[in-house]
């Protein structure tokens, strides 16, 4: 009952707040990672993501939900993202980057100058204006500008966006079926053509050995819906008829078809691959006695695994709707970072930072500069 | 006379590989007199043991967490003592990246010609996100502690505790082993990996790039190399820089290292008299690709990275005339499924 309490507490002293400013990341260290752990604001993260998985138990994706004005708003608002990927094509045949598509930035970009607009709507019925929050959650739940990549972090970032509505009070409890199965499979379907399209790679990919390239969600959620399944087993993603016949109905199988359907060996044998080269942690988790299992553990791997690991949180970002627990310190890199990959800028990371580095003393000092707590480098 | 004296193990050496030790004899002398008695000692058996480990893991079966421990044992007898700069004679063909992609590695000995046949120099990133890293880097330094005058292994940003913790060795170790034990075994070793090495005076070799704190090679050999790989600095750089299309020095978006333009590949090459600059650590859709106008260029050699990219492997052969060819392969098959049993993950139980 704890969190219960405490998180209308939040929502009410919430509506009160007028000064809303910019999301910054903050953790940057182990310690500030274990302060964060032990959070109240930890723990409301964990609780909305566990009433969500609560509220589609046994329910299939068509299942009949309350549609608010919110929810029809998000959804309008998703098809909005999906324009402005259809108005930004890949147009360079070559491979530009090393990475994903370069205009993935374009599609980023459009976003960053889009979104307050496009939320408009949403929070037009409150008395202050807290989109600077808002569109700081909404412009990262689409991967990174720069390293043209995607990861549970940013699925993350789409996950607080809705939690700062909740505390706003737009949201209700009521409306959490419809904002699993409607507007966040929704969210799911643009993100895989993002995936498709811009050739996202997968931010942190522990490869083989990770639960997924890209999400995490839809795992948690999904095992929810099969937690109360009559017949079918976990095995039963192995199963390729199952999976053909189940994938519009649950996101767990609409995951396994996903994942059946990009890991193919290329090359010219095009080889059928099991499940259970490329995907281990998927076929180890399908040996768990019931789904139901699967939907508890789904939820202690993401606090571990996603919301426990410093590669992960060290991008979260606080501001007054979520607000930076206490005893976490104010670093500059976090501000540094801002400015290198901060969506104010609108041209290439290139020209914010790519600054020349005339010789070895110029590459010392700012070696320099930014010692004390360094962000994880992804490989 | 023993120029053999830095082969621990029964191998085949040719007189390039002869000259190539006398020319480093002076850099170690007294260690290759006291190791040479201790290997005359250790040979038979070791060798009878390390082909023995070869043909289980060529089976794709790891090591025992005993075995583990030997091998890096004998591994850090070998590699302790090679260079931060280690010389490297043509003719020789050149690996990228692996990332446990066991399967295509015996592709790769199959399409450059079985070692010790054919020399071979790897630059780096053996684990992480392929299913077989654990028999990927044991299979990799039982070779080299086989045939250390016939391969070289060295270091990518990925032989790194820090790394491994987050993209996929450790996990692996645990899955398999049941402890972290073989990974730590493993990550020590590391530490010892060469940085860097040099082809015939020629060709340097490395698995990341330039360093803006690093001019000459000589630099590269004051370095002390036996250390976790650190977070900044010049040996971080060397494990993690890339070239790039825009000029001088810039931030890399990878958050270590730099990137690098075409002046200062050039610059470097000129200085230290360098016809290539040969490394690894970024996926190309062709298994290779060539930067700042053929001053860089980049081998890959995992075939459909992660299982999902698509791409063709590649690694160069130099000869002996230092012409350079580049042989390019598709994925190999996978042998049905995997034989691991299922294991039900802690949090689903």
């Amino acid at each position: 009952m704890r969190f219960k309490l405490s998180y209308e507490a939040i929502i009410l002293s919430s509506q009160r707040i007028m000064n809303y400013s910019k999301p910054i990341k903050r953790i940057v260290s182990n310690h500030d990672l274990e302060v964060w752990k032990q959070s109240d604001v930890f723990d409301y993260v964990v609780q909305f993501v566990s009433d969500l998985q609560e509220s589609i138990l046994g329910l299939e994706n068509d299942a009949p939900v309350t549609t608010s004005k919110v929810s029809e708003s998000l959804l309008k608002l998703l098809d909005e993202v999906e324009k402005v990927i259809e108005r930004n094509p890949v147009v360079h045949d070559k491979d530009v980057s090393r990475f994903g598509k370069v205009e993935f930035r374009d599609f980023y970009d459009e976003i960053g100058r889009t979104s307050e607009m496009l939320l408009e709507e949403l929070v037009s019925g409150l008395d202050s204006d807290p989109r600077i929050e808002l569109s700081a959650y909404f412009n990262e739940s689409w991967g990174d500008r720069t390293r043209i990549d995607y990861g549970s972090g940013h699925e993350l970032n789409f996950i607080t966006f809705l939690l700062c509505l909740r505390k706003l009070g737009l949201i209700v409890e009521q409306d959490f079926p419809c904002l699993v199965l409607k507007v966040f499979n929704k969210y799911i379907q643009v993100m895989r053509s993002l995936q498709k399209l811009y050739w996202l790679e997968p931010a942190g990919s522990h490869g083989v050995w990770g639960l997924d390239d890209y999400h995490f969600l839809p795992f948690l959620f999904g095992a929810s819906q099969l937690a109360t399944h009559p017949f079918m087993r976990p095995k039963s993603i192995h199963n390729e008829e199952l999976v053909e016949d189940l994938h519009k109905k649950y996101m767990y199988f609409e995951c396994i078809y996903f994942i059946n359907s990009v890991k193919v060996n290329t090359g010219p044998n095009k080889q059928k691959l099991s499940l259970r080269w490329h995907s281990p942690m998927l076929d180890d988790i399908s040996s768990a006695k019931s789904w139901m299992k699967i939907k508890e553990g789904m939820l202690k791997m993401y606090k571990a695994e996603v919301l426990g690991k410093l590669p992960v949180m060290q991008h979260f970002m606080f501001g007054s709707i979520i607000p930076c627990p206490e005893g976490i310190d104010e670093h500059s890199e976090a501000n540094e970072e801002d400015c290198c990959h901060g969506h104010a800028h609108v041209n290439t990371w290139g020209d914010c930072c790519g600054i020349k580095i005339p010789s070895a003393i110029a590459a010392s000092e700012m070696n320099k500069k930014a010692t004390g707590a360094k962000p994880l480098p992804f490989d | 006379m023993d120029a053999d004296a830095d082969v621990p193990m029964e191998d085949v050496s040719d007189e390039r590989q002869l000259q190539q030790s006398y020319d480093d004899a002076a850099s170690h002398h007294s260690y290759q007199q006291s190791y040479s008695l201790k290997n005359k000692e250790l040979s038979k058996s070791n060798i009878n043991q390390l082909d023995d480990w070869i043909e289980k893991l060529g089976k794709c079966e790891p090591l025992s967490e005993n075995e583990v421990k030997t091998l890096c044992d004998m591994a850090i007898e070998v590699l302790q003592y090679e260079q931060n700069v280690q010389p490297v004679s043509v003719p020789v063909t050149i690996c990228g990246d692996v990332h446990g992609q066991f399967h295509d590695l015996m592709e790769l000995f199959k399409i450059g010609g079985p070692c010790p046949d054919t020399n071979y120099l790897f630059m780096g990133d053996y684990v992480d996100r392929g299913y077989y890293s654990v028999e990927t880097v044991s299979y990799l330094v039982c070779m080299k502690v086989r045939f250390p005058n016939r391969i070289t292994i060295l270091r990518g940003n990925h032989e790194s505790r820090q790394i491994t913790q987050v993209y996929g060795f450790y996990d692996e170790c645990l899955r398999k082993y049941g402890s972290a034990t073989v990974w730590k075994l493993f990550t020590d070793l590391f530490d010892y990996f060469p940085i860097t090495a040099l082809v015939d005076n020629k060709i340097f070799c490395l698995h990341g790039g330039l360093s803006p704190m690093i001019e000459t090679i000589d630099q590269v050999r004051e370095l002390n190399r036996i250390q976790e790989v650190p977070h900044e600095g010049p040996m971080c750089d060397l494990l993690w820089s890339d070239p790039d299309d825009r000029g001088g020095w810039g931030i890399s978006p990878r958050g270590a290292g730099f990137t690098f333009g075409q002046d200062i590949s050039e610059q470097f090459n000129h200085t230290n008299d360098l016809s290539l600059i040969a490394r690894a650590h970024q996926l190309a859709m062709e298994g290779y690709s060539w930067w700042h106008q053929e001053a860089v260029v980049t081998i890959f050699s995992a075939p459909n990275y992660c299982y999902r990219c698509g791409n063709q492997a590649a690694i160069m052969e130099v000869d002996e005339q230092h012409a350079r060819q580049f042989l390019q392969y598709d994925p190999s098959v996978r042998p049905g499924e995997p034989t691991v049993t299922r294991k039900t993950p802690d949090y689903f139980l």
